[in-house]
């Protein structure tokens, strides 16, 4: 290229093109949110904000950035300000513009104008090579400009001239009649916002940067910062959602004092002790009762934390133990291959496998009668729950450094005993981390459940599953017996599913069933989050050995 | 581990037909005839007679014959991957680890063989113990580290049923650890955190914590890999000065690519030279100013290596 530019080491002050363009950049950010909470039905498209219709609002913001975009490019490309553009936006915006546009084009074409399905080709075919052609031919300037600012323009007036309004929807006639497809302007319109707010901010961004490498990193970096708040966006919407839901029913007549609470009795092997609770949390506190107003879901708060740790201490052990074998006394080789993959696929393999292999196996054999009971709920999820064990424990104990175990051997100390000092030690944060991932997903397991454990979803409150108080010693064989774990209980998931899926709750006097069912689901996540807590702990405590701080 | 190099190069010296040969025409027997006549006055500690080891196909130490002095420090010096590493880790059979190595030969400690079966390594670690080249302290407490030896072998028991049982070490455990950490130049320094991590060390008190929690098994040979190689020349001084203090009551085996440093710490020296065999095992002084092989006189030179 015969141009030669100026450019300078150190930039001393923003240009007010640059000041321009980074305000645009800004905009485009706040659009992607606004469309986002569109999306998720916070911001109302038949409403207003801040006085404007939603959809004027929008409309308005996607024109004017659609303008100050174009007019960067020109701007550029006549070189009112220094810029450093390559000689063209290359093959991969191109092929995005064209396809982006050769679908606007058809939909317009087709619909819009009414064209017919051929028509609607021919426009989209045209308005998509088009637009690659402005993309790949001209200078970067243009070519990263023109198609992102066109494409807003064209958004903003559809909205703006109420081509699409906030009750506009579509419903495509190439369909079959009973499978017919209705798209809402609800859902449409945000999510082209989003897609045009992207491409102007990608846009904006790259003026921003003055095109060239600076602007292309600029424009990368804005994408990558967008999707990763947007990740973050799409979570915390979906745990305010359940709180905002769940709330008001856990929360229902809760009363702090002293006295107020149920009486809580512990009994350990025939020594008890009686404390009343200075709170009463009716929706934690209550299990189903005709006498109380309030149905609550503590027995399946217990059965769920039964479960769980039922699980873990069933598989951390045999998990361990087994990476141990592999990892330590094991030849490696085509031995530890096979049971590794093994343990992958074990993994990955659909919980209701599990389920129905605990109905099949573990049910019939604990009682005379076969009976679903929280010890084949248990062993089924702590089945589940090994393979991560194993998977997480045997990476975490390959990644000791060898020097480690020379040097204990060197000082003489036998295998087993390196293992259990100096190994396992080393190893522990990974082999919590595998127990806090699988915990996860297990307290949340519902398939399993319901053909494992789960008996009547909604049981009094006294008639939860009481393993502490159920051991009772005795002189002859097994000397240590507990009739509640051979029951049948509930638990979080499988009482979500009861009440909402199959209508119990209303005859267990749950007054609003969906209410209830958005109330376990907040405990549910509660209860997870607090497992997912005590190993963070559990954890930082074992680095906190290990590392020097 | 390669242990063929590049032949080495006698250039400037006497005229050499090929670099694979021997310098000067003399062959291997001849030179292992003219070595074989040292003598030491003290008494032999570690026998070595005719020890081969093979790494899967790899020949990487060929006859190798030597008599090792009780205290007293032998160096063993020569260039890289040319088995010395490997003669070290044979004397406390840590080659019995690598799952190719194989070996030959005869090794015998006060008189009794330690490759023969039924040999009890723990009991072989313990009278031999080992410093390795990168400073190696468990992600443990100093006091941890330095105790863990005596713990596992089950000299020094502490925690809740020992206490029950009164017999618990405690006491002993801080008397041992201070012994340790004194005769490895490092209790003064770290005296006032001794629960403290060990990773939190620098790299010289590790390998000084490396050769406390060595001789808190109270070992009669020492061997040292490379002990200061990973170290800054402070830090490499200070190893120096106590490898020369523990010769009064141990055996040390030292192997260096210093040859400054073999010179300045050693009583004796052996010089390996590449393809892993032994070339000349004499006294110090005699290897560094007047050496049989004309070999050796360029390597201990720096001719070559």
């Amino acid at each position: 290229m015969a141009r030669a530019t100026e450019s300078t080491l150190v930039r001393e002050d923003t240009s007010a093109y640059e000041a321009v363009a980074g305000l645009t950049v800004g905009l485009a950010a706040v659009l992607f949110f606004l469309a986002l909470a569109a999306l998720v039905d916070i911001v109302s498209l038949t409403d207003t904000v801040v006085g404007v219709p939603t959809l004027t609002l929008l409309g308005t913001l996607l024109v004017v950035m659609g303008v100050a975009v174009v007019g960067f490019g020109l701007l550029s490309y006549r070189e009112v300000f220094p810029t450093q553009p390559r000689e063209s936006a290359g093959l991969i915006a191109a092929l995005l513009f064209g396809g982006i546009w050769f679908l606007l084009g058809a939909l317009v074409g087709s619909e819009t104008l009414g064209l017919g399905p051929l028509g609607g080709l021919v426009v989209g075919l045209v308005a998509g090579l088009g637009a690659g052609a402005v993309t790949a031919v001209p200078r970067e300037d243009i070519g990263s400009t023109l198609p992102a600012g066109a494409l807003a323009l064209v958004f903003g007036f559809v909205f703006l001239l109420g081509v699409v309004g906030p009750e506009w929807s579509w419903s495509p006639a190439n369909f079959p009649d009973d499978q017919q497809v209705t798209f809402f302007a609800r859902s449409v319109a945000p999510f082209a916002v989003q897609g045009s707010a992207l491409v102007v901010g990608w846009a904006a961004a790259k003026a921003y940067g003055g095109f060239g490498a600076r602007g292309r990193h600029f424009g990368a970096y804005l994408l990558v910062y967008l999707n990763a708040l947007a990740i973050i966006a799409v979570l915390v919407a979906l745990v305010a959602f359940v709180v905002f839901k769940g709330f008001v029913p856990v929360t229902e007549s809760v009363q702090f004092g002293l006295g107020v609470g149920p009486e809580t009795t512990v009994a350990l092997f025939g020594f008890s002790y009686t404390v009343v609770w200075p709170v009463y949390w009716p929706f934690l506190m209550n299990g189903a009762s005709l006498f109380t107003d309030i149905t609550g879901v503590f027995p399946a708060i217990v059965g769920t934390a039964w479960l769980v740790i039922g699980a873990v201490v069933l598989a951390v052990p045999l998990g361990v133990g087994a990476a141990v074998f592999l990892t330590e006394y094991a030849e490696q080789g085509g031995f530890t291959r096979v049971v590794e993959v093994a343990t992958n696929a074990l993994w990955s393999t659909p919980s209701i496998v599990f389920g129905l292999f605990g109905a099949a196996f573990l049910v019939p054999r604990f009682t005379p009668q076969p009976q679903k009971s929280l010890l084949a709920g248990m062993i089924t999820l702590g089945f589940m729950l090994l393979p991560l064990v194993v998977i997480t424990a045997r990476e975490a104990m390959v990644a000791v450094p060898d020097e480690y175990r020379d040097a204990s051997a060197a000082l003489g100390v036998s295998r087993w005993q390196t293992i259990r000092s100096v190994v396992i030690p080393a190893s522990m944060p990974g082999i919590v981390t595998g127990v806090i991932l699988g915990v996860g997903r297990i307290a949340g397991e519902t398939a399993p459940l319901l053909l494992t454990m789960g008996g009547g979803s909604f049981v009094p409150a006294g008639q939860r599953a009481k393993v502490l108080n159920g051991f009772q010693l005795s002189l002859s064989p097994p000397f240590v017996t507990n009739p509640e774990l051979t029951q049948a209980t509930t638990a979080l998931p499988y009482q979500l599913y009861q009440v909402v899926l199959t209508g119990t709750g209303e005859t267990a006097g749950v007054n609003d069933v969906l209410a209830f069912g958005w109330g376990t689901a907040l405990v549910l996540l509660a209860v997870v989050l607090s497992f997912y807590a005590v190993g963070i702990l559990t954890r930082q405590y074992f680095r906190s050995k290990l590392k020097y701080e | 581990m390669s242990e063929t190099e590049s032949p080495t190069q006698t250039d400037g010296t006497d005229s050499t037909d090929s670099p694979h040969q021997t310098v000067a025409g003399e062959t291997e027997e001849r030179l292992r005839e003219e070595w074989r006549e040292y003598a030491f006055e003290d008494e032999t500690k570690l026998a070595v007679e005719d020890l081969d080891v093979y790494y899967g196909d790899d020949h990487a130490l060929k006859s190798v014959s030597m008599d090792i002095p009780e205290q007293s420090v032998t160096a063993l010096i020569g260039p890289s991957g040319c088995g010395k590493s490997t003669f070290l880790r044979s004397l406390n059979r840590m080659n019995d680890r690598i799952n190719s190595a194989r070996i030959d030969g005869s090794v015998r400690l006060d008189g009794e063989e330690i490759y023969r079966d039924g040999a009890d390594l723990v009991e072989l670690r313990k009278r031999v113990g080992m410093v390795f080249q990168a400073p190696n302290p468990f992600p443990k407490s100093i006091r941890e580290n330095v105790s863990y030896g005596p713990r596992k072998h089950g000299d020094i028991n502490t925690g809740l049923l020992p206490r029950l049982l009164g017999r618990d070490d405690t006491e002993a455990e801080t008397e041992l650890v201070e012994r340790s950490l004194r005769q490895a130049a490092l209790y003064d320094e770290v005296s006032d955190r001794l629960e403290d991590n060990a990773l939190g060390l620098s790299g010289g008190q590790q390998q000084r914590l490396c050769i406390a929690r060595c001789l808190a098994v109270d070992p009669e040979v020492i061997l040292m890999d490379e002990p200061a190689s990973a170290l800054d020349p402070i830090a490499t001084s200070k190893i120096e000065d106590l490898i020369e203090e523990l010769a009064e009551d141990y055996t040390v085996v030292v192997v260096t690519h210093n040859m400054q440093q073999a010179a300045r710490i050693s009583d004796q020296t052996a010089v390996f030279l590449t393809g892993g065999h032994l070339v000349e095992y004499d006294g110090t002084e005699k290897i560094f100013e007047n050496p049989e092989s004309q070999r050796v006189e360029d390597y201990v030179s720096g001719k070559f290596g």
